[in-house]
């Protein structure tokens, strides 16, 4: 089996030396580089390929939000996984409209990096326990707060079904394809989707289903 | 007493005495010169009046003396015709007693009226006319023997001496009069001179005083002006003084801002990325030590417990960051920081707040980003801390050129223009550093509305959409 390609970006040097001892104890793991700013993780991005990027958010000349859109936009196939201090719907939002499609705590970096690393190889969404629990308690505080209905509710079977799916990473064809229905019937529910809960983009769409506990 | 209002309070004393002496020298100056003024009018006035009845009395006294002359002159005529007809005339008794009783009565009222007038004259000028009064008196004794019983008869036979004494005495007085006269019109011309005089002394006088009041009026003129430009001078001294102490003021709070600001960041980054990256870094390595430890179930809860002290660790520390200078706003931008500090003050005090921005651009220059942050922060702690609001709006919006944030709340208000907290000091402060207006509306009814104008330099002038 091919072993997954790992790029390790963080300006603390200490952070990676232990990020690599974890990763290297796995057997279909290699970290192929390291990169202490934006900057050259974007370059070595581009010149090593790596499967999975491990990324920093504060890092010197370019933060790993930034790098993370320039990379995605280079090459989309390149899974990103986001290590944050903060557990905070601003900077995981803008992880995932980055393209970022895994969202790690620092503090718990050890403990999830692994499946994380796995899931956003296979194109699936990870955000670390911690991250969703805190997501979903925001959600429902300001429902509560707003004295507002979850349009969630308003989802047919169907539509949550697909919103699954899509939130877990896949793309039109692949739900189509699991369902056995039609592209065109999945796009037309991915639209109604958006439009009852008031979503714009495949990021928000994603953080909902964290917030929503529908996906992990 | 803080320091401010005792300073402010010296400044007004010190205004107040400036004030008290430009008044007491402008109204000094102006009440001498008023006065000197007053002076001069009275005086001439009065020299006037005096003048004129002096004026009057001369001529009215020389028009009395004129007529006693006239008199005179005329009792002379008459007395002379008297006694030409009491010669020529028939003798008649009655009529010769009638002419003598007439003759008396002239020689009577004639002495009288001279006698008045030697009277009404002062002793220097009653010379002439006692000599008048001698002479006259002469003459009256000369005419007296004509009445005589015999006299008619001498004069009949031709003794005609009697009559030539008449005659010669007439002409003496006549001539004695015309003396009289001449001193009288010497008089007038005396008098004539002593008007000139006089008016002349006026003249002089005036002159004097006049001058004496312009000169005197100049200098206090120039006094005044003098005083008061030395005022004006302080005054303009203490009023560059106090935009001084302000310039050194709005300095000394730019630098407390900017220094605030700056240690906030570098403690805040410190924290962030030196604590709490090592500690990360410190977690991972204590999860490698927990998975690659077999057994040894004491060693390994050992580890378990310093990965959970690490991980309070790194939440402490990352609170602490954040509430100093959170990371968002350098590593996302003012938005995602605004966000971030709706949703946390939502989530500390349950007041709902919704953030709305407008095509505010990702890298607005570091001064305006840290400016509407923290403004922002001030506002809503000032909604949650005074106004007892439940719903708070904030909207950020860009524009080419400018930046526009708006704070509504649906508190309890205030009276912006009376009550004006240090909060609301240092939001106005850091705006007008950056050349903006900061305007506050507030009102019992309908909360409270901070509203915040920035400019913004060219180099950022709005996001490309």
């Amino acid at each position: 089996m091919k072993k997954l390609r790992i790029l390790l970006a963080d300006d603390h040097v200490v952070m990676r030396t232990g990020l690599r001892a974890l990763l290297e104890r796995q057997p279909n793991l290699e970290v192929v580089g390291e990169s202490e700013n934006g900057r050259e993780t974007v370059e070595l991005a581009g010149s090593l390929r790596p499967d999975v990027v491990v990324m920093d958010v504060g890092m010197p000349v370019l933060n790993g939000i930034e790098a993370t859109k320039t990379i995605v936009g280079q090459n989309p196939a390149t899974a990103i996984v986001i290590l944050s201090m903060h557990a905070d719907e601003s900077y995981v939002m803008r992880a995932l409209k980055a393209g970022a499609r895994g969202y790690l705590l620092k503090d718990s970096a050890a403990a999830d990096l692994m499946s994380a690393i796995q899931a956003v190889s296979q194109n699936k969404s990870f955000f670390s326990p911690k991250v969703s629990r805190i997501l979903a308690e925001d959600y429902v505080r300001v429902l509560k707060q707003r004295g507002a209905v979850d349009s969630y509710d308003l989802l047919t079977a169907r539509e949550r079904e697909i919103l699954q799916l899509l939130a877990e990473g896949k793309v039109n064809k692949e739900v189509a394809a699991a369902l056995n229905i039609s592209p065109y019937t999945v796009e037309t529910h991915r639209s109604h989707i958006l439009e009852k809960l008031n979503l714009h983009n495949p990021a928000e769409l994603i953080l909902y289903a964290v917030r929503k506990g529908i996906i992990r | 007493m803080t320091q401010e209002t005792q300073a402010n309070r010296v400044s007004s004393q010190a205004r107040n005495r400036v004030r008290a002496g430009s008044r007491a020298a402008l109204s000094a100056g102006f009440g001498a010169v008023l006065i000197l003024t007053s002076i001069i009018c009275i005086d001439s006035l009065r020299t006037l009046g005096a003048f004129e009845i002096n004026n009057a009395q001369i001529r009215q006294d020389l028009l009395y003396r004129e007529r006693t002359l006239g008199q005179v002159r005329a009792s002379l005529y008459e007395s002379g015709n008297i006694v030409r007809d009491y010669i020529l005339v028939e003798p008649d008794a009655s009529a010769q007693e009638r002419l003598r009783t007439e003759l008396q009565s002239i020689h009577l009222e004639t002495t009288r009226a001279l006698q008045a007038c030697i009277q009404s004259l002062p002793a220097a000028k009653r010379e002439p006319f006692q000599h008048l009064a001698m002479e006259l008196e002469n003459y009256w004794s000369t005419i007296d023997p004509i009445f005589a019983p015999d006299a008619k008869e001498k004069m009949k036979q031709g003794d005609s001496p009697l009559r030539r004494d008449v005659l010669s005495q007439n002409a003496g007085i006549l001539a004695i009069t015309k003396d009289v006269s001449a001193v009288n019109d010497e008089e007038l011309k005396e008098a004539d001179r002593r008007i000139t005089e006089v008016f002349a002394r006026f003249r002089s006088r005036l002159f004097l005083v006049a001058a004496t009041a312009i000169g005197f009026g100049l200098i206090l003129a120039a006094a005044t002006i003098l005083y008061a430009g030395r005022l004006e001078n302080k005054a303009e001294e203490k009023y560059q003084e106090s935009l001084q102490t302000q310039r050194e003021l709005k300095e000394l709070s730019k630098r407390l801002i900017d220094a605030e600001e700056r240690e906030r960041r570098a403690v805040s980054r410190e924290l962030h990325d030196e604590v709490g990256q090592s500690l990360s870094a410190l977690l991972v390595d204590v999860e490698n030590l927990i998975e690659t430890s077999s057994g040894q179930s004491a060693f390994r809860r050992g580890l378990q417990d310093i990965k959970m002290l690490a991980e309070n660790c790194v939440n402490e520390v990352r609170n602490m960051a954040l509430l100093l200078r959170p990371s968002m706003l350098d590593d996302l931008g003012l938005v995602a920081a605004l966000e971030w500090q709706a949703r946390e003050v939502s989530k500390r005090t349950g007041m709902i707040v919704d953030m709305v921005e407008e095509n505010v651009s990702d890298d607005l220059p570091e001064e305006h980003k840290t400016c509407v942050y923290r403004i922002v922060q001030e506002a809503l702690n000032n909604c949650s801390k005074h106004a007892y609001a439940k719903k708070i709006r904030v909207l950020v919006s860009q524009e080419p050129g400018r930046l526009r944030v708006c704070i509504e709340d649906d508190g309890k208000g205030f009276d912006p223009s009376r009550m004006r907290g240090l909060g609301l000091v240092g939001m106005n402060e850091r705006v007008s550093q950056l050349s903006g207006v900061l305007e506050v509306d507030s009102d019992s009814m309908k909360g409270t509305r901070v509203r915040v104008d920035l400019p913004l330099p060219n180099a950022s002038a709005g996001r490309e959409n």
